[in-house]
């Protein structure tokens, strides 16, 4: 096993404010790591500094071997490497499930039109949305916009797939079929993934290791259940607390 | 002195090459405007987070010179009234030409001046709308393609360009239309386009009302065919 993802003294500011402090963190290949942690702690910018959404104050990122800040003008082939799902979908509104499913593996891997809707309908089918290739985001459910979502981030086959609080815009009743698509492709597909999420069920589950995150630093880190069950820190008890709760 | 339905019909000939004269700069100067405000309104915001990423390297000098360009055409096209762009393109450009080079008798065609000035004009125009609209477009959406590893102008050509595009029909009509009516001051430079029609025949018979009333039926029929035309387009392309 090497290291798929890594962050050495990792640091990002948007402007005056620290967002993230001295990072320091290595991901393994297949390994599926779930961050948790208080709204502003610094979670989300974490894995958008994975796939350059973000680009780092200082520090080093290694992505499959990958340097930044040092190789800057392969970010695209990074991008092509991690694929994310984001809180708000973000489907493109013009095109139906299928285009853009079909989208990433026409343009971005330069694939004939047919084998690239070939794969989407292949992905539509994975995430159970067989029958609804030729339906418009807008026609869409939240939780099957979310799941056209991550087979778009499939298609063009990421090594590594970021999840930025893939359930939060969600109506209670829908989290349920976006996790299951998620808990089936870290079972059957090894994918290496980074998962933001409150949901402590799904943690406990598929996580391989739990990231509590606080004040744009790792505060605690380890097996899933240990870290659930036995908090060291006085702030993830204090956050545990919370979370349950709801 | 009643009204003489025979004042119009005799005028008619003389009106229709004048209103097909209008109509030809009309569509020139707005096929233009559109390609010069596509690209001055993508030059102002060149470089920026609206059409991806921020850029490094050579590129940031580049974008930021970009944009002030843009920027100083808009700026001057908007700040000046259009009568006076006209004037100076067709009077006053000749005479500066003369003045920096060896060139004698440059001349610029009054009917060409008048296509120019509508591009130019309509062209700083359409560039604000062409801003507004992309930097409208949700920036999750960027985030998406860029995430899904595509290139810039892939992106501007298949996620921004359509998106915006939507957004821009309702007032590129507004301006179509501004443009067309813009096209009877060209009066000044002696372009026989409808207005200018109009006035001559007036000042041979002073039928003022007859020969008013029809030019603006004329410039109404034009303006409801520009707006029919993007209601179909807003149509066809409505998806939400």
């Amino acid at each position: 096993m090497s290291s798929m993802i890594e962050l050495k003294n990792v640091c990002k500011s948007f402007g005056e404010t620290e967002v993230l402090h001295n990072i320091d963190l290595s991901i393994q290949e297949g390994e599926v790591v779930v961050v948790i942690g208080p709204s502003g702690s610094g979670k989300s910018t974490l894995i958008r500094c994975i796939n350059c959404l973000e680009m780092l104050s200082s520090g080093e990122l290694i992505v499959d071997k990958i340097k930044i800040p040092e190789e800057r003008g392969k970010v695209r082939q990074i991008r092509l490497e991690v694929g994310m799902v984001f809180q708000q979908f973000n489907l493109f509104p013009h095109m139906t499930a299928l285009e853009n499913v079909a989208f990433g593996p026409s343009k971005a891997r330069k694939m004939n039109k047919a084998k690239a809707a070939d794969i989407a309908r292949d992905l539509l089918d994975k995430v159970g949305l067989a029958d609804f290739e030729d339906k418009l985001p807008g026609q869409l459910s939240g939780g099957q916009q979310q799941r056209v979502a991550i087979a778009r981030a499939l298609a063009v086959s990421p090594k590594v797939l970021l999840f930025d609080e893939p359930t939060s815009a969600l109506d209670p009743e829908m989290i349920g079929e976006v996790l299951d698509v998620m808990k089936n492709i870290a079972r059957d597909s090894g994918m290496t993934m980074v998962v933001v999420t409150h949901e402590m069920g799904f943690a406990a589950q598929v996580g391989d290791r739990l990231i509590f995150m606080d004040d744009g630093k790792i505060v605690e880190e380890g097996k899933p259940g240990e870290v659930m069950k036995n908090p060291k820190s006085e702030r993830l008890k204090d956050f545990l607390g919370h979370v349950k709760h709801h | 002195m009643g009204f003489e339905f025979s004042v119009i019909t005799e005028s008619l000939p003389a009106l229709l090459a004048g209103a097909k004269l209008t109509w030809i700069i009309t569509i020139l100067g707005i096929v233009g405007g559109m390609i010069c405000g596509i690209l001055a309104g993508l030059g102002r915001i060149a470089g920026t987070a609206s059409l991806g990423e921020e850029p490094h390297g050579i590129f940031k000098p580049l974008s930021v010179m970009t944009r002030y360009i843009s920027g100083g055409y808009v700026e001057t096209i908007r700040g000046t009234p259009i009568i006076v762009q006209a004037m100076f393109l067709y009077f006053a450009f000749p005479m500066l030409v003369k003045a920096v080079t060896d060139i004698e008798r440059f001349r610029i065609e009054a009917l060409t001046a008048a296509v120019i000035t509508i591009i130019f004009n309509a062209g700083a125009y359409i560039a604000e709308i062409v801003r507004g609209s992309v930097v409208s477009v949700n920036k999750g959406l960027l985030e998406a393609g860029m995430s899904l590893g595509i290139t810039r102008f892939q992106l501007i050509v298949h996620v921004i360009g359509p998106i915006a595009f939507r957004r821009m029909i309702p007032p590129l009509g507004n301006q179509f239309i501004i443009s067309l009516k813009d096209t009877s001051l060209f009066i000044v430079i002696g372009v026989g386009e409808l207005t200018r029609q109009g006035q001559e025949i007036m000042a041979s018979n002073f039928r003022a009302l007859e020969i008013w009333l029809t030019v603006a039926v004329m410039y109404l029929i034009m303006t409801t065919v520009l707006a029919m035309s993007l209601r179909k387009i807003e149509r066809k392309m409505k998806i939400f």
